[in-house]
């Protein structure tokens, strides 16, 4: 087939599924945020909400599922493009509103901006996300079309002019796929930013002829969900990215890794590749060409060492998860013992916006040595949680000041927490590191998978320290010495610490023991596992110290060194709310009418200060865990 | 060790069978067999994962312990309603220890186990990708986000009130959240 | 035979082939690098016990040996103050997860990690790193060995030897992380299992944990 019947082929593909979607943007459309994280906070009640007062109504209007719309602090959401509006995007939806939005626009002209978030469209009457700071900052590569596109439909996509970089890589040499991406200079995006080009051509230059191509979306890593929502919401922009590294290492067959976690995102996953087969994009002979490459979903199993590469093939070839030690690599003995190429979600997901856009394109975004977007989910103390893309570089300032909108009412910063338990947590001193591969590495932080956690005040670094360190206790494979026996060890001390047991020695021997697994253990699990650890005990000392010299929690968090104590002069006597919150009947009324707390029978559980009415705010939680009276005896 | 109820035996064999007819029986299959056969069964008996040994060629010795590295196996039939607590970063953030322990006060049992009337099973899950929800706790795999422990006590009372009829006696391991088979 | 290759270990030239593993070039030579889960014969080694690190010149972080083929003119260094302490680390984690109690054990006398202690000076208790307190349930269902776990240090021997030597299949490992052991099918003492009690394993196990019952102190 010669180039131009090639894309005159792509041509003919992108203007039927260009009229199928016009068909469809003629009359109202409502796009409803439905990927998991929607789905938890109602999104198909909305969904049937709007469909219901639709068909009351008698309106001509179509209810579309739609993936991340990356507000999720505002779920469930809602975009309504009625022809002759601009298309405008509506949070925190319940009933009430729809009726209110179906009624007044869909039905009426008025589109109830009070209720709007913004506005999608440039307009003279509503601002657009663009011009909120966060839009200011965030530079939408890999997330263009989330939540905006009908991943149900190939068509959305192609008409928005998906494949049209495959078609283009198909009219050149497989070469040609090869050097824009090493032009590019795209890193990996599963963490540790290893080029990507670099590892197709080691693959493409290794005799054999059966290679595999994988997409690593094994996404593990507690407080991230970019790859979740990528794949849930534009499926087809990994594929084709893998469909594109598969033409330029010269691979026939290629694998998409997700986690037993994510049932949606394999669901939506596997739609799309028998979409993309029947319109010939995936299958034998793709586009016409010569050129064979078919895709298959492979599930994982729920163990957090899988998104290690060498972990994940084995998984893959049927055994139990463990890491290889390397070399060889996998790009010269990967799955089957054959050369593979295995990149994160989304490091595929740009492969096609580099094709289609050039090299130049990518590289004008970021920094030199870190070209590109970066992407974060965004969560913990944070005003604006979400997913959020901006250009590598940006700092991390910015991203949470700016970008998230800093910290819920006053609260106040303390540290962020960057590549999840294999990353680092960052005091307010490091905010105005640049974020990109090497810097955040020199701060003693990873850009990791992406996962962003802001804490405040209220949160101890011991505690967090130690949540890590459990989980990767708890997700280590048990192979080697290091990672198996030294995060228990370095586990079994945080928990002493927690409980102010130990001394400042103990502190050195965690530093020693951290210093140990990251030297010493098999994987990168293993290697990075001490990282929460390490970076803690070098920003947050002090705190740790308190713990051990004094047993205190300075945040208040530690559950053995902390009390809860209703204060006399607050409680209203009146009210009955704690004692009715408190699960084991710890809390009773004084004779003086006053509410106190048996501290033999107290859980820590927290029931009754959260229940407590705002305008006592009576429960406060003590630390050291001394009574105000006991207190006093001491002093005296 | 877990005595298997009359017909349970034949169930199992006909599920493994069935599987394994619809898979090439090849070593790297063996982690997709697992998964439809528990997906059928709600759990993986050793009667079939002996059988899945012989089916695959593989050691019987290997499936056991596939089975018992991956989060996602359960060696027991799990209760009729599983309750799944985050403890996500965010979510342990928020105080999902805190859920996961309230919880377990109310039912009795601790995390990873099923109650002794296979009522409820109760675990722990990583992280569901649900952050800015936080604490997250899945309910017979619905997501339900901002969990308070006063939400706890809402959700023990809907799971309490599916407890009439003779619910337990006969159904156990087909009720949970993994049931395919109408 | 293949091709020869000379290489540098702690100052002294030794010979040895291409395709070889520096472990293996400098045990042949008599030069001591302690280790407990290298099998020469595994082409894909599971370089899972963390003790054979050694210094390679050039390289920035040390290697474990076993893994790591020889190339002519390599320079390795078995001993130096970092290499020492990861693998004293290394030993003192893998004792706080063994039974100590060498007096009653068979193999006292005849263990790999009393080879590693004399050959490097460590001592055979723990005072920085605390033991790890669980129990193990005796597995002496053979007619003339029994398996200790309590002594097991995963080294994965017993399966080398079970698999490939004796073609059997009847143990593995299972479970993940700290629960990680050497099993049968579904737990079943070895008697019950498939297990031929061939005893191959009994005979390549390092440590105390697959004996004899005749060396059984009493």
């Amino acid at each position: 087939m010669n180039k131009t019947d090639l894309l005159k082929r792509y041509e003919d593909m992108k203007e039927e599924a260009r009229q199928s979607i016009q068909a469809r943007q003629e009359k109202s459309l409502v796009l409803i945020g439905t990927a998991t994280c929607g789905l938890a906070a109602g999104a198909m009640q909305v969904k049937e909400d709007f469909i219901r007062e639709i068909e009351t109504k008698g309106l001509e209007a179509e209810v579309i599922e739609v993936g991340c719309i990356g507000h999720c602090y505002a779920e469930p959401l809602a975009i309504i493009a009625k022809p002759g509006y601009p298309a405008v995007c509506y949070g925190n939806l319940d009933e009430g509103l729809v009726h209110r939005l179906v009624e007044d626009f869909l039905a009426g002209d008025d589109p109830s901006y009070e209720y709007a978030m913004a506005a999608l469209d440039r307009n003279d009457e509503f601002p657009t996300f663009e011009d909120f700071p966060r839009g200011v900052y965030e530079e939408k590569m890999i997330l263009e079309h989330c939540g905006l596109t009908d991943f149900k439909k190939i068509e959305s996509y192609i008409a928005n002019g998906g494949y049209e970089a495959l078609a283009k890589a198909l009219s050149e040499d497989p070469g040609f796929v090869l050097e824009e991406v090493k032009e590019a200079n795209l890193r990996g995006r599963g963490g540790a930013g290893f080029p990507a080009g670099k590892k197709w051509e080691a693959c493409l230059n290794n005799g054999e002829n059966e290679k595999y191509v994988i997409c690593n979306g094994d996404e593990g890593d507690p407080g991230a969900f970019m790859d979740r929502s990528v794949l849930e919401s534009d499926p087809h922009l990994v594929i084709e990215g893998m469909i594109l590294c598969a033409y330029a290492v010269g691979s026939h067959q290629g694998y998409l890794y997700i986690r037993a976690e994510y049932p949606r995102a394999v669901e939506h996953v596997r739609e799309a590749i028998k979409q993309a087969r029947e319109k010939g994009l995936l299958g034998s002979s793709i586009l016409g060409t010569d050129f064979s490459f078919d895709l298959e979903v492979f599930q994982g199993s729920g163990a957090f060492i899988c998104g290690e590469a060498t972990a994940l093939v084995n998984s893959m070839e049927g055994k139990m998860g463990m890491p290889e030690s390397r070399p060889p690599r996998l790009v010269e003995q990967g799955f089957r013992g054959k050369p593979t190429v295995l990149n994160n979600v989304k490091t595929f997901a740009y492969v096609p916006l580099i094709i289609s856009r050039g090299a130049d394109w990518f590289k004008s975004t970021g920094t030199s040595e870190s070209p590109g977007t970066a992407v974060f989910s965004l969560v913990g103390k944070i005003n604006n949680t979400g997913l959020v893309e901006v250009p590598m570089g940006t700092t991390l300032r910015q991203l949470i000041e700016e970008v998230g909108d800093g910290l819920p009412n006053g609260r106040e910063f303390k540290a962020v927490q960057i590549g999840g338990p294999s990353g680092g947590c960052l005091p307010e001193s490091s905010l105005d590191v640049p974020i990109d591969f090497d810097s955040l590495h020199e701060a003693g932080a990873i850009m990791g998978s992406g996962g962003l956690v802001v804490m405040d005040q209220d949160d101890c670094m011991v505690s967090v320290a130690r949540y890590f360190l459990e989980f990767t206790q708890h997700e280590s494979c048990g192979k080697c010495t290091f990672c198996r026996l030294g995060t228990k060890h370095m586990l079994d001390i945080l928990t002493d610490i927690t409980r102010g047991e130990g001394d400042l020695e103990t502190l050195e021997l965690l530093k020693e023991l951290s210093e140990d697994v990251r030297d010493g253990s098999l994987c990168n699990l293993g290697r990075t596992a001490p990282n929460p650890v390490l970076t803690t005990l070098r920003y947050f000392y002090d705190e740790y110290r308190a713990h051990v010299e004094e047993g205190r929690c300075p945040a208040l968090v530690c559950r053995d060194l902390i009390l809860y104590y209703i204060k006399p002069p607050k409680c209203s006597k009146l009210c009955n709310v704690c004692v009715g919150s408190c699960p084991t009947e710890a809390i009773y009324t004084r004779e003086d009418g006053l509410k106190a707390i048996d501290q033999d029978k107290c859980v820590k559980c927290d029931n009754c200060r959260k229940a407590c009415p705002d305008e006592y705010d009576a429960v406060i939680k003590l630390s050291p865990p001394e009574l105000p009276a006991e207190k006093e005896r001491k002093a005296k | 060790m877990l005595q298997l109820k009359e017909g349970e035996k034949e169930e199992i064999l006909a599920c493994v069978k069935e599987v394994l007819g619809e898979n090439s029986k090849t070593h790297e299959n063996l982690i997709p067999v697992l998964q439809q056969v528990q997906k059928k069964l709600g759990y993986l008996p050793v009667l079939a994962m002996e059988k899945i040994a012989e089916g695959l060629d593989v050691p019987a010795a290997d499936v056991f312990g596939l089975a018992t590295f991956y989060n996602q196996f359960r060696l027991n039939p799990p209760g009729k309603h599983e309750v799944k607590v985050c403890l996500g970063t965010a979510c342990y953030m928020t105080g999902g220890d805190i859920t996961l322990e309230s919880f377990e006060r109310r039912m009795e049992i601790k995390e990873s186990e099923t109650s002794p009337d296979r009522h409820y099973s109760l675990e722990r899950v990583a992280c569901v990708g649900c952050c800015s929800l936080a604490p997250v706790v899945v309910v017979d795999d619905q997501v339900e986000g901002k969990v308070t422990p006063t939400r706890v006590d809402g959700i023990m009372l809907e799971l309490e009130a599916d407890r009439d009829g003779p619910a337990g006696e006969e159904s156990g391991p087909k009720e949970g959240g993994n049931s395919e088979q109408d | 035979m293949s091709e020869e290759i000379t290489i540098t270990i702690d100052d002294g030239e030794i010979k040895t082939h291409h395709g070889e593993k520096i472990l293996w070039a400098a045990l042949e030579n008599d030069i001591y690098i302690p280790h407990l889960c290298a099998i020469k014969k595994e082409t894909r080694p599971n370089a899972s016990c963390r003790l054979c690190f050694v210094e390679i010149e050039g390289h920035e972080r040390p290697v474990t040996s076993c893994t790591r083929e020889v190339e002519e003119g390599m320079v390795v260094k078995t001993r130096s103050p970092r290499l020492d302490r990861l693998v004293k680390t290394g030993f003192e984690l893998l004792l706080s997860d063994h039974n100590l109690n060498c007096r009653e054990c068979p193999a006292n006398r005849n263990c790999a990690l009393q080879v590693i202690a004399k050959k490097r000076g460590f001592k055979l208790k723990r005072d920085r790193i605390k033991p790890i307190e669980r129990e193990f349930e005796l597995d002496d269902s053979p007619a003339e060995f029994a398996f200790d776990r309590s002594r097991c240090v995963l080294c994965g021997q017993c399966i080398w030897a079970d698999r490939v030597e004796a073609e059997v299949g009847a143990i593995g490992f299972s479970n993940r992380g700290l629960k990680r052991v050497v099993t049968t099918f579904n737990d079943l003492p070895l008697a019950d299992s498939i297990c031929t009690e061939c005893k191959l394993c009994v005979d390549v196990c390092p440590v105390g944990a697959l004996y004899y019952k005749k060396d059984q102190k009493a």
